[in-house]
Formats: structure tokens, C-alpha cells, sequence
């Protein structure tokens, strides 16, 4: 017999695919070299409404060379599958064109010199209509939420004092590190491999099989190595994994399109933007009466996701806190702007940041030394209270936890030395919950497999994918410690549609919590059933909702989500109040994420999380021109480098959730949530100027500062 | 992903060798230090040499004796040297602002000095720049930032250019007709396309900086990140000291124009008193009257042209505070 193995969940076991990272072995989308692939490329529209009259084909231009692709080659449906059919995989002739950059046209050649000479012989002709690219002039919905505890309306005028704001919230881009990119090979039986850098195969798969109307084992996904997603890669693969197979379908041999990062940034997804208003009553003691919310979420173009984020930013509206009466109602509109989607934390980080400073702005209004943690100790949900949505908090409820140990971690406060700038502090305190909304995960139960083999070692079969996040990693770590066997014997199949089952997609904060969970249930079976049988042995496991959690899509009441995740930020910052400049100096953020399966990659998702939202928070702006995006390139879409991230230190929390893994709940998003409101309370602190939006670049905050100090000229 | 279109790479081992080599290949011939400013442009079309002559192997060209710098330099030497840190501390510094420590190891001194102009509308793609059709900087006639503008507006981005102006370094060229001296401040002219009053077929050799002799100067940089980013706004402050007194005083703007702006009233402000608060006040109003940035980089405009008095308040204070 084996000696007792020692247990790797809890440890920070070395990264499964981390050596191949790190000495360039790993083989991301564009590494792969495919015999006689083309390259191919897409055609957009350079207007942002209106429809296209004509597409020419240049005549003097061989096109013997080129392989061209229009909504006419589309054999399926020339839709992208997803929640709406109402986007096109290719614009068609006389179609209507929404936004900038939305494709139009498909070229392959043999190289990239003819399909960079093609390209330029390629002439569309629109006619114009007029564009809505403001929030404020959008007349189209894509959808509303509607979410209602007690009743506002009867206890409105109980409340001593009634605090009334409206926060912004700007575009942000996720830049993962490897641009969008796939490869579509043609096989026998009219099958496509499609081979991608992607987080949900199964999209991809069912889009592949709308568009180029194929059957479940005609489409093959496989996830390359990839660099990076942050809800980047949840839909926008799907479209470019459909382009190139539509290619790769007309020229009869394998083709890539690999965008670069230009195209990327100027043509994906980015971060909804939005507009929340509050209205929050309290009596004079502080005590919740009411809190009164709208959203506004522009989604762009096309609907995308958002009415899922528009959902997850309606449930998280109301913040980390109990009140007995809540009116929260949430819609996303249209505009003819490159269509928004998903973006770690989908939603909440949005509508917490407008609950996060309400927090703020009513401590400030009662006065009477109630500080604003004071507040949130007062109405925070603990064991046993209710949200928003009448979920009753059963267990795992980490909100004192990490309020306390946030503020024990943080370093005693020392005001800047240098006389133009003023250092300032501030709080949030966010919860984020794990898992699909609401009846998803039912609706979805998605399925793993696991496998003995005769050679004593157990390979595990998910379409969850790695995405730098430690998919692989901590599966193993589960598996090898619920099988009761050393680390080394647990695999983990590749990322293929035509290996793997259906595990569903990678968001969420799910993969760790609730496909994990799948993978601990399906290797204690595999343990048990090993005592009286032999390998090789096969066990499936999928999603079953427990019956104690109940949810109604239509009056949006229940349980909103299995369990949520919580932290608590602390932002220092230093603002200069001579150029407006914001710099967040120092950041610790405590989180109950139930159980760090993997401390190093628990932090390393929470620092890198904070800093991303550091970014959306103070320089990462979107400069809008005519319907696009004007800083599309990474010279002009700046975000933080290491000399600009501040000091963050974490502090892990383990408040066991019982039907996690060992615990574990999901904090992938999370961290996106607290740092914006904090580093905005923070630059108040520091100043007495409130900005209630983000980002707070230079020539916002300076503004802010001069007139704060004209109008107390005015006074005086 | 850009790529490099197809070119001739030689490698000379002498200045004669160099002008040679540009003589044969004519205005289809450039010169390259550490190529961190030619081979982006490059692949974007903005220049679009057949035959690149590198300098590098010049050992002329990597000569440093005293205060003389050969242009071959890398910024990261410049900045490390504890002799230079010491005595030409703003040349030092304003090295050590430059991009990222990779780039820095690359770029050299001649290249920040010779950089080409920046401007959002001139640093993108060829098909960037043809999709919205080419402005007079490169392949068009209009200039996108000021249409009705009969020049071109794209701003002198270097950090170390604004620096040899104010302290008042020589440039030593070598050409097909021979040898010159020439003034840091008479190597530039406020043009986006001719930003330089060199010739093509002329050498950068070296930099003579002038030795430390009672006088000291700062740098200062604005940027919206700790690195990586190009100057929106560098103000290089140069005083010579007579006692307590400034004696003589530039200051010098990068970023706003299309060449490092000496602003000669600013200096005047300066001369002849004590460094007072009253008069650094004048002189940073001095400054800020004639900066004028335009749309062409990142940062709001109206922002940037405050940020003038700010920076230059900032750059006498600390001149003040070490004397
Ligand atoms: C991402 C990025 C960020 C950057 N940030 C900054 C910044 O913050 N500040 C800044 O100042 N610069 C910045 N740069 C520009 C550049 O890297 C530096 O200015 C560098 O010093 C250029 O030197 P080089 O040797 O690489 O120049 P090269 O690219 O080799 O040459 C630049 C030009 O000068 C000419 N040239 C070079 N040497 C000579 C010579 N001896 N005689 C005659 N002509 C010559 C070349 O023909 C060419 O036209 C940045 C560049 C990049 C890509
Ligand atoms: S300033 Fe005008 S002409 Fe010059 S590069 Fe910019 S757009 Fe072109």
C-alpha cells in the first residue's frame, strides 16, 4: 500500500500548467502551427448606424487568391447564439448596421500580404441614419429587473432624513493578455475543430452549430492555452471561432484569425457603463428605512449577456446590508456603441460602488459622529437577516469577519509630509455572489467526469477552463485529496467538446465552488466504488439544486444565489491637490472566500482583482468619438503598471460554506467590487471633495477641487 | 500584429563607413541607434527606409569622456553613471523618466534627441491612418488636429531634449561637408515634420554638456503612469547662480509644441533677485501664457496647459531648495 498521502488542498502546490508558462512552452492560439492554414480577417463597418447599400469587390483585384465570406455564405442561422437572436455573425447586404467595427465581410489568403492588398479593394457603401450613442437618449430596452422587499412607497415619509445621489460608472476593457484569436480546421463528415483562446467551449460549440448548422459531434472546441479572460472571452469567442470556420468552410482548408491587440480593443466587449441613483431614508439614530434604486446600463449594440449582468447589478444594488424596505429598478438600453458584455463581476462591481459611497453620503449627512463604519456594522446583513430579494442568509456570512480584520490590518494612518498633498482613507464593504443568479445552475447543471485507468492514476473531464486563474490546478488538488491519493496521480483531460462533458461555462466566480464541488462528489465516489471494483471506472456527476434553495424568475424573490463571498477594503490615498492626481498608495482587502484551496492563487486572484479595479477607478478612461472608441490601442488605453499599483495586502478569511469544496466559495469576482468605492471615499477623505464617479482621472478630480474651494470663496 | 517591412541592415565600423553607406543608399537610407523609436514607426508605416544603417558599432559613437557623450550612449548608462548623477543631475533624471527599463537599455541619447514627433492622430497604423485618411505628417495633406492648419502639430516628446536646451549642451554633427557645432537650442524647430534642423545625411557624434560651474538644473515629467508613458508635459529648469541671486535662468517646455519651447520671458522673470515666491510666481505665469498644447495627446488639453505653472512651480522649488 501507498503511505497516507499528504493533503493538497490548502497547500500552494506548484501551478499545473506554470512551468510551461513560464519557459514559453505553453502553446497559446497563435504558437499553433496548422500546414496549409490561411490567415483570414474581418471586414467592420466604419459607421455606427445606419445600413449598407452595396458591398464591391474591386474588379481590377484578383480574387482567385482570396476567399470571401458574406452573410450569403452563412449556411445556419446568421445569428450569434446567445441570450437575444438579435445579433448578426456577419452584417447582411441591405442590413442594418448598429455600431462601429460590427463585421460585415470575411477575407482568407494564403498570406498576409494578399489578404492586407485584398482588404484595401474591398468598398462598402452605407446609408446613414442617426445614432443614439448617450444613455440619456436610448429608447430601446433590452431588459428591466424589478426587485422589491417591503414597501417603500409607505414608509417613505417615516425616514428623518432622505440622502439622494447619482453615481457614473465608465467603460473599462478587460485586456486580457492574449488577444482574441482561432483556428477552424475542416474534418471528415463535414466536421469543424475549432481551436481557440476561450473560457466556455460550450458556447463556442453551440454557436458553431447554429451558424454552420452542424450536429453536436460535427463541432469540435478546444481551448488553447489562453491568456487571460475576465468575462472578455465568455462571449466574443463564439463570434470569432463562427468567422473562422466560415472561412475555413469556403476555402475547404484550415484558416486563423488571430486579431491584434487594435482590433481587439476596438471591436470587443468592454464593461457596461451606467448611471445608478439612489435615494436611501434613515431616522435620525441611523437606522434603515428605505433605499430607493435605479439603473441604467448602456449594453450597446446588441444584447450580449446584459440582461444577466443587468440582473447580478440589480440583486448586488442594495450592498452588503439588511433593510426592510427596497425598491430596486434596473434597466439596460441601447446605443449604437460597440456592444457591451461580460467583465469580472458582471454588474455588481457597477452597483455596489453607488451602494458602497450611499453608505458614505448618509453617514456624512447624519453627522453626530456616526462614522460610516459605524453605519455599515449597523446595517449589515449577519446570520439569519434577509436581502434584498428575501433570501434568508443561512450560513457562511463573512461581513463582521472581514470588516474586523480589514480594519486590524490596516497600518495606523499617517497624514502625507509633502504640503500639496493630502492623504485620505476609505472603507467598502462588498458581497458577491458565487455561482450562476438564480435558478442557473439548475437550468444549466452542468456535468464533469471522472476516471480511474488501469494504471492507478485518475484523470478529471471539464469543460472548465484555465484562464490563469488555477482551474487545473485546484481541481487536482480536490480530486487527489477526496480520492486520498498523492497529488501526481490526478490529470486533467484537455478542454475539448468532443472529450469532455459540458461542464458549463467559466464565470460566474462558479468554476472553483460549484464544478469543484462536482469534482470532490464524483472522486469520494470513484474512492468508494474502488473498494469493490476495478479501473479502468467511469463516473459522471452533474448539478443537482439542493431543494432548500428556491428562486423566482419572475418576481426576482428567493435565493438569489447558494452563498455569497465578502470583503472588506481599505484604500489609501494620496491626491495631489495642485494637478489632481489620485495615487492609491496602500490597499488590504480582507475576504471570506470560505476556504483558500490554494492560498498563493487566492491571493494572486484578489491582488490582481484589486488592482484591476484600482485601474477602472482612477486612469483607465474610454474616450468615446462618434460611436467608437478613440484610445483603442495599448499606447492610449493605459492601465496601471507595477509602479503605479499600490501596496495590497490580503488577508484570507476561511468561514466554511458546507456545500463547497472543503468550504471553498467563489471569489474570482470579488475582488473587482471593493477598491473603486473605497479609493473614491478615500479621495474625499484626503480633500472633502466627493466624485461619486469613476474614474477619477486628474482633470476631473482638479475640478472638483476648484470649485469646491470657489464656492467656499463664495461663502466667506 | 505589425510587421516590419523588408529592409538592408548594415553595419558600419566607422563615422566615415556611416556616411558613406547613406551616401550610396540616398534618401532611401537611414540611420538607426537602438531602434526603439524607428523600428515601431516602422511598422507603422511612418518611415519606410530600404537600407538601415545602425550606428552601434561605431566606437566613436560610445565614447564618454568628461562631458562629452557619445550619442550611442544608452539611456540606462546615462542614468546609472554616479558621476553624472552627482553633476548633470537633469540629464541623469530626465534619462531615467524615459519609457521602461527594457527601452531605456535599448534607447540611446542620440536617438531621445533626434526622436520624431508624436501626435494620436500620426502614431497608429498605416490602416489606421488611411481609415480616416492620411494627415500631412505622413501620405496626406490635412492635419486632423487644426484642419485649417497650413503645418503640422506633433509634439516633441522627448524628456532629454528639453533638458540640453536649458542647460545649454552643444551638439556635435558629422556630415558629407564636414563637422559642426551646434547649440542644443538651434537643433530644433517648431515643426511637426521638420523638427530638425539636421540634415539627413548628417551624424549625432556627441553631446557636449557644459561643466558643472555654479549652475544646476531640474527636470520635471508629466505622465499619467510611473512608466512607460511619453512626456504630455517635461519643464527643465537651468539656473546659474550668482550667490544668492539667479544670475541667468531658462526654462524649457516639452510636450507642448513641436520642439522643446524655451520660454525666454520665464527665464527673464528669473534674473537678477533672489529665487522669491513672488518671482517663481511670474515665471510660472510666464510659462503658462505661451504653452500651448493641442488635442493631440493623452490628457484633456485645458488640463495639460494648467499643468504648465504647476510643473514649473514645482521645478524652481526645488532648484531653491537645494542651493
Ligand atoms: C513604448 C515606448 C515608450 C517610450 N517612452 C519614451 C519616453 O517616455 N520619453 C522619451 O523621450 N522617449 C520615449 N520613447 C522613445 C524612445 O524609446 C527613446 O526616445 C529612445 O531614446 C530613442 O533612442 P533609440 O536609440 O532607440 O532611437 P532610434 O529608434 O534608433 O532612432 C530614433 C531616430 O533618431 C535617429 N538617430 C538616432 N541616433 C542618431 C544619431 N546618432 N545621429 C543621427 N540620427 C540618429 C534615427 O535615424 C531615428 O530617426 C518611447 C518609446 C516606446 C516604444
Ligand atoms: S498634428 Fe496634424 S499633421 Fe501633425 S501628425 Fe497630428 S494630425 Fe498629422
Amino acid at each position: 500500500m501507498c503511505p497516507a498521502p499528504v493533503t493538497a488542498v490548502g497547500r500552494s502546490v506548484p501551478r499545473r500548467e506554470g512551468a510551461d508558462k513560464v519557459t514559453g512552452r505553453a502553446r497559446y492560439t497563435d504558437d499553433i502551427t496548422v500546414q496549409g492554414a490561411w490567415s483570414g480577417r474581418t471586414i467592420r463597418s466604419t459607421i455606427a448606424r445606419g445600413a449598407i447599400r452595396s458591398i464591391t469587390l474591386d474588379p481590377a483585384f484578383d480574387w482567385s487568391r482570396v476567399v470571401v465570406v458574406t452573410a450569403d455564405d452563412i449556411p445556419g442561422d446568421n445569428v450569434v447564439q446567445l441570450i437575444r437572436e438579435d445579433q448578426p455573425v456577419l452584417a447582411p447586404r441591405g442590413g442594418e448596421i448598429k455600431h462601429k467595427e460590427e463585421p460585415i465581410l470575411l477575407l482568407a489568403a494564403s498570406d498576409r500580404a494578399t489578404l492586407e492588398e485584398a482588404a484595401t479593394h474591398v468598398r462598402i457603401e452605407y446609408e446613414l441614419a442617426n445614432p443614439v450613442f448617450e444613455i440619456g437618449s436610448a429608447t430601446e430596452v433590452f431588459s428591466t429587473v424589478e426587485i422589491t422587499k417591503g414597501d417603500v412607497a409607505s414608509v417613505e415619509r417615516t425616514a428623518d432624513l432622505v440622502v439622494e445621489r447619482e453615481f457614473r460608472v465608465g467603460l473599462q476593457e478587460q485586456l486580457y493578455i492574449e488577444p482574441q484569436g482561432a483556428i477552424a480546421l475542416p474534418e471528415a463528415d463535414g466536421a469543424f475543430r475549432v481551436v481557440g483562446s476561450l473560457q466556455c467551449p460550450y458556447y463556442v460549440h453551440r454557436a458553431l452549430k447554429r451558424a454552420l448548422k452542424l450536429t453536436d459531434q460535427q463541432a469540435i472546441v478546444v481551448q488553447a492555452e489562453t491568456g487571460g479572460g475576465f468575462g472578455g472571452k465568455e462571449e466574443y469567442p463564439s463570434i470569432v471561432a463562427v468567422h473562422a470556420a466560415l472561412l475555413a468552410r469556403k476555402a475547404g482548408r484550415p484558416v486563423r484569425l488571430i486579431y491584434d491587440r487594435h482590433e481587439d480593443l476596438a471591436a470587443t466587449t468592454k464593461r457596461h457603463p451606467g448611471v445608478i441613483r439612489h435615494r436611501t431614508g434613515v431616522k435620525k439614530d441611523g437606522t434603515l428605512v428605505f433605499q430607493d434604486i435605479e439603473i441604467v446600463l448602456d449594453g450597446g449594440a446588441y444584447c450580449t449577456l446584459t440582461p444577466v449582468v443587468l440582473s447580478r447589478a440589480a440583486i448586488h444594488a442594495a450592498g452588503a446590508y439588511s433593510c426592510p424596505n427596497v425598491r430596486i429598478r434596473a434597466r439596460a438600453v441601447a446605443t449604437n456603441t460597440p456592444p457591451n458584455g461580460a467583465f469580472r463581476g458582471f454588474g455588481a462591481p457597477q452597483s455596489l460602488f453607488a451602494a458602497e459611497l450611499m453608505v458614505e453620503h448618509v453617514a456624512e449627512q447624519l453627522g453626530g459622529g456616526v462614522s460610516s463604519v459605524d453605519l455599515r456594522r449597523k446595517w449589515m446583513l449577519r446570520l439569519g437577516d434577509t436581502t434584498a430579494t428575501g433570501q434568508v442568509l443561512t450560513e457562511s456570512v463573512g461581513s463582521e469577519l472581514v470588516l474586523d480584520a480589514a480594519l486590524k490590518a490596516a497600518t495606523t494612518f499617517q497624514p502625507s509630509n509633502i504640503p500639496t498633498v493630502r492623504r485620505g482613507r476609505g472603507l467598502s464593504l462588498v458581497f458577491h455572489g458565487s455561482g450562476f443568479t438564480g435558478s442557473g445552475e439548475k437550468k444549466l447543471s452542468g456535468t464533469i467526469a471522472m476516471e480511474a485507468l488501469a494504471d492507478g492514476t485518475f484523470r478529471i473531464l471539464t469543460a472548465s477552463t484555465e484562464i490563469g486563474q488555477g482551474t487545473k490546478t485546484i481541481f487536482c488538488q480536490l480530486a487527489a485529496d477526496a480520492l486520498g491519493v498523492p497529488l501526481e496521480r490526478v490529470t486533467i483531460a484537455p478542454q475539448d467538446t468532443s472529450l469532455v462533458p459540458d461542464s458549463g461555462p467559466t464565470v460566474a466566480s462558479r468554476t472553483a465552488m460549484i464544478v469543484g464541488r462536482l469534482v470532490q462528489e464524483a472522486a469520494a465516489e470513484i474512492k468508494q466504488r474502488l473498494q469493490r471494483e476495478r479501473p479502468p471506472l467511469r463516473v459522471d456527476k452533474s448539478y443537482i439544486q439542493p431543494d432548500s434553495i428556491h428562486w423566482d424568475e419572475a418576481t426576482y424573490r428567493g435565493d438569489a444565489y447558494p452563498v455569497y463571498a465578502w470583503a472588506c477594503t481599505i484604500a489609501d490615498v494620496d491626491v495631489d491637490t495642485t494637478t489632481g492626481e489620485v495615487r492609491v498608495t496602500d490597499l488590504v482587502t480582507a475576504v471570506d472566500c470560505g476556504k483558500a484551496l490554494h492560498p498563493v492563487m487566492a491571493e494572486g486572484q484578489i491582488e490582481g482583482g484589486c488592482l484591476q479595479a484600482v485601474g477602472w477607478a482612477t486612469i483607465e478612461e474610454i474616450k468615446m468619438k462618434d460611436g467608437g472608441y478613440q484610445n483603442d490601442r495599448l499606447a492610449t488605453y493605459l492601465i496601471p503598471t507595477a509602479l503605479d499599483a499600490p501596496r495590497i495586502r490580503t488577508v484570507l478569511i476561511e468561514n466554511p460554506y458546507s456545500r463547497g469544496p472543503f468550504g471553498a466559495k467563489g471569489i474570482g469576482e470579488l475582488p473587482m467590487d471593493g477598491p473603486a468605492p473605497a479609493v473614491i471615499a478615500a479621495i474625499h477623505d484626503a480633500t472633502g471633495v466627493w466624485l461619486d464617479e469613476v474614474p477619477a482621472t486628474p482633470e476631473k478630480v482638479l475640478a472638483a477641487l476648484n470649485g469646491a474651494q470657489r464656492r467656499e470663496a463664495a461663502q466667506s | 500584429m505589425l510587421r516590419l517591412p523588408t529592409f538592408r541592415y548594415l553595419q558600419p565600423r566607422s563615422l566615415r563607413e556611416a556616411l558613406a553607406m547613406k551616401a550610396d543608399a540616398g534618401p532611401d537610407g537611414m540611420f538607426v541607434a537602438g531602434g526603439t523609436d524607428l523600428y515601431p514607426n516602422m511598422k507603422r508605416r511612418h518611415q519606410e527606409p530600404r537600407v538601415v544603417i545602425s550606428l552601434m558599432g561605431i566606437e566613436e559613437l560610445r565614447r564618454l569622456d568628461g562631458w562629452n557623450v557619445g550619442t550611442c550612449v544608452t539611456l540606462s548608462a546615462l542614468s546609472s553613471l554616479p558621476t553624472f548623477q552627482r553633476s548633470q543631475s537633469a540629464v541623469a533624471g530626465a534619462a531615467q523618466l524615459v519609457s521602461t527599463p527594457l527601452l531605456r537599455n535599448m534607447g540611446t541619447l542620440g536617438g531621445n534627441l533626434c526622436l520624431d514627433t508624436r501626435c494620436n492622430y500620426y502614431n497608429q497604423s498605416y490602416e489606421w491612418r488611411k481609415s480616416i485618411d492620411f494627415c500631412m505628417k505622413k501620405d496626406g495633406a490635412i492635419c486632423w488636429v487644426a484642419p485649417s492648419s497650413p503645418r503640422c502639430w506633433a509634439v516633441s516628446s522627448s524628456d532629454v531634449a528639453p533638458v540640453m536646451v536649458a542647460i545649454g549642451a552643444e551638439y556635435r554633427l558629422v556630415g558629407p561637408q564636414g563637422e559642426r557645432l551646434v547649440p542644443a537650442g538651434r537643433f530644433y524647430h517648431n515643426d511637426g515634420i521638420n523638427y530638425l534642423t539636421k540634415q539627413p545625411d548628417e551624424i549625432l557624434v556627441d553631446v557636449r554638456l557644459p561643466a558643472p560651474n555654479g549652475w544646476d538644473a531640474v527636470y520635471h515629467k508629466l505622465r499619467r503612469r510611473g512608466s512607460f508613458d511619453f512626456p504630455v508635459l517635461g519643464v527643465a529648469a537651468w539656473i546659474q547662480w550668482n550667490g544668492k541671486k539667479v544670475g541667468e535662468a531658462r526654462i524649457v517646455l516639452g510636450g507642448v509644441a513641436s520642439y522643446p519651447q524655451e520660454v525666454a520671458a520665464a527665464g527673464a522673470a528669473l534674473e537678477g533677485a533672489p529665487l522669491s515666491d513672488e518671482a517663481i510666481a511670474a515665471a510660472a505665469d510666464a510659462a503658462y501664457q505661451p504653452s500651448k498644447p493641442m488635442d493631440n495627446t493623452d490628457f484633456d488639453l485645458s488640463w495639460r496647459k494648467q499643468m504648465t505653472r504647476v510643473y514649473v512651480k514645482r521645478a524652481l522649488e526645488e532648484l531653491r531648495a537645494r542651493h
